[in-house]
């Protein structure tokens, strides 16, 4: 909704609304968001694996597992292949090491946020 | 040929909505063949009629020849139009949709085989003479021949799916080292998205120009161009700004192109809306392939032309269009379209899905947005993640470059994010508007995700004080007034 927010006796246009405990605002011109602390837990950052995991970086599907556990990885080595919104995205890993485990499969609908690949580290 | 009462839609999203606002205006009802995921958008609350043709993945619905042809005759449509991706440009499909003694809205299957097929096309446009861009285009698929293929032709080498368009199934292999993961992946992709793994390698030109012509058959087979769109600013070989005319071309280019597109057309038997892309590099042009359907870019090609292709497309099909000898089309004034994805521009550009939230497109003069989901709709991960397009006209490209930043910043989407902040910096980029861009201008300059600018302090306290008010709570660190329309009304006299 539009709200007017009076800052220093200036007002200040926005719209905004408050979606499962994110909060959207668009002013002057641009959109961001804030968490509120309220609704559903503030969800793992989206777009790469903290150091030793894969991570979804999005929802979507696995299409290929490159390495099985027990095999040598180097860092930016490509581990699995995802398929969202019809384009592929590869997953690769962030440090070196040896593939732990694996917990997903080929053609599993995953969910944004989900650990993919566990890599014990070198 | 008879007028059609009702048309099916083999398709989504804002092509869908488009396609129902042509035919809502020539007085024609529609049936919106769909997929379980698509009932929570604008096509399915516009359409006459809807029928569900499957479960959400593509391969079981909008890739689903048999399911569509179903759909429509259950539906007691008169013809099918496909729009763009899905079964547009698969020949088996319109052949199947004749078989079925409906009307594919759209060129012959005889015409899609040979113009529609990237690999066919080559043939032909070797008949007609026109500069090909050197490659391979055998029907041997096996891997390690396309790689020795690769290696003849020097990389960097680009591969594409044969059946395909849109940028899926398309890699480019910059050394033999990525060559086969970068060949298995495109595969795989062509055979997802279009149901056949068939792929091509070509040069990569590295500082090439995508430029390409709007072509129109009509009824009585007279092909003629509706001048070119320039189309560089492209992502993983998608594009994301388009606009009419090339900022490009010299007249003498413009007339050589537009004559090679219709010579490659009119051999290729076209009927209906058709592109004929080209790379132009160093002033020299070279064939790239035809998409024989309607092209998501069309609407800046109407704007500069006042015309409306989708109406031209169906009247086509019912055998009543014929191209006025007398009419000479000038376009006027530029036009930009802008994609718009459901994306992370900060994380790199990774699908953004969920609950859409409050949207808004700003109205005004020369703005056109098409769009096909509103508030309360889902975004979800089984499609392309297109979401909306924003069109601009004005006099001049300048003047349209600073239209589109403008309602660009006024738009408003909530619930999932979008590239718009990445479109405004491609916008503002010197090469854009210099319109020096080539197809390189986004690995060149935007390879990294785009940096978010921290918040103001005013921003701060501006979401603070929403977010009170939002809560119907009280006062705290910003005073806050009530969003009464009167309030702001009142303020402004």
């Amino acid at each position: 909704m539009e709200v007017t927010v009076r800052i220093d006796g200036v007002d200040h246009k926005a719209q905004a609304q408050l979606i499962k405990g994110t909060l959207w605002v668009h002013h002057n011109g641009r959109t961001f968001t804030m968490e509120t602390g309220a609704g559903r837990k503030s969800r793992k950052k989206a777009g790469g694996g903290s150091s030793d995991q894969i991570i979804a970086p999005m929802p979507g599907k696995v299409t290929k597992i490159l390495l099985s556990p027990g095999t040598q990885v180097s860092a930016g080595q490509a581990v699995l292949v995802m398929e969202a919104m019809k384009m592929e995205y590869t997953l690769k890993a962030e440090i070196d090491g040896v593939i732990g485990s694996v917990n997903c499969t080929v053609g599993e609908q995953v969910a944004l946020g989900k650990s993919l690949v566990q890599i014990k580290k070198a | 040929m008879a007028k059609f009462s009702r048309i099916a839609i083999a398709n989504r999203g804002e092509v869908a909505v488009r396609i129902i606002k042509a035919c809502e205006e020539l007085g024609i009802e529609t049936v919106l063949l769909h997929s379980e995921a698509d009932i929570n958008s604008r096509a399915y609350r516009m359409a006459t009629k809807t029928i569900c043709i499957g479960p959400a993945p593509t391969a079981e619905s909008y890739l689903n020849i048999q399911a569509n042809v179903n759909g429509a005759l259950a539906g007691g449509a008169q013809a099918i139009h496909p729009g763009f991706g899905f079964l547009s440009e698969n020949a088996d499909f319109a052949e199947a949709v004749q078989k079925a003694g409906l009307t594919f809205i759209g060129p012959s299957p005889e015409s899609i085989r040979s113009l529609g097929d990237k690999v066919h096309c080559k043939d032909l446009a070797k008949e007609a003479g026109l500069p090909l861009v050197p490659g391979y285009q055998g029907e041997n698929q096996d891997v390690t021949h396309l790689i020795s293929q690769a290696e003849k032709i020097g990389y960097p080498v680009i591969v594409k799916a044969a059946a395909g368009g849109g940028g899926r199934g398309m890699k480019l292999i910059k050394s033999s080292a990525e060559a086969r993961e970068l060949i298995e992946s495109a595969q795989r992709e062509a055979q997802s998205a279009f149901g056949s793994p068939k792929v091509f390698l070509e040069k990569y030109l590295d500082r090439a120009k995508h430029i390409e012509f709007q072509v129109f058959g009509d009824s009585t087979g007279k092909v003629v161009h509706f001048f070119d769109r320039e189309c560089s600013v492209q992502r993983r070989h998608q594009k994301i700004i388009e606009e009419a005319t090339s900022p490009s071309l010299t007249d003498d280019l413009r007339r050589r192109m537009g004559e090679a597109a219709c010579a490659i057309a009119t051999l290729g038997k076209y009927k209906g809306a058709g592109t004929v892309e080209f790379l132009l590099q160093d002033g020299e042009f070279y064939l790239l392939e035809v998409n024989t359907r309607l092209q998501v870019e069309h609407p800046v090609t109407e704007e500069v032309l006042g015309v409306d292709l989708v109406k031209m497309q169906i009247l086509t099909a019912q055998g009543e269009y014929v191209h006025d000898p007398k009419q000479i089309r000038v376009p006027r004034g530029h036009s930009i379209e802008c994609r718009i994805y459901a994306e992370n521009p900060y994380l790199g550009g990774v699908p953004s899905t969920g609950l859409l939230g409050q949207v808004q497109w700003p109205e005004g003069p020369g703005r056109r947005y098409e769009y096909g989901f509103a508030e309360g709709d889902t975004i979800t991960p089984y499609y392309d993640p297109m979401i909306a397009k924003v069109i601009v006209w004005d006099e001049s490209r300048p003047r349209a470059i600073q239209k589109m930043i403008r309602v660009l910043k006024d738009s408003v989407v909530f619930g999932v994010h979008t590239n718009i902040p990445y479109l405004i910096e491609i916008l503002s980029h010197k090469e854009f508007v210099m319109g020096t861009m080539t197809t390189r201008f986004i690995e060149t300059y935007f390879s990294e995700p785009l940096k978010e600018t921290p918040l103001t302090e005013t921003d701060k306290k501006v979401a603070e004080g929403a977010l009170m008010q939002l809560r119907g709570g009280g006062s705290g660190a910003a005073e806050t007034v009530a969003a009464s329309p009167w309030a702001s009304y009142w303020r402004g006299v």
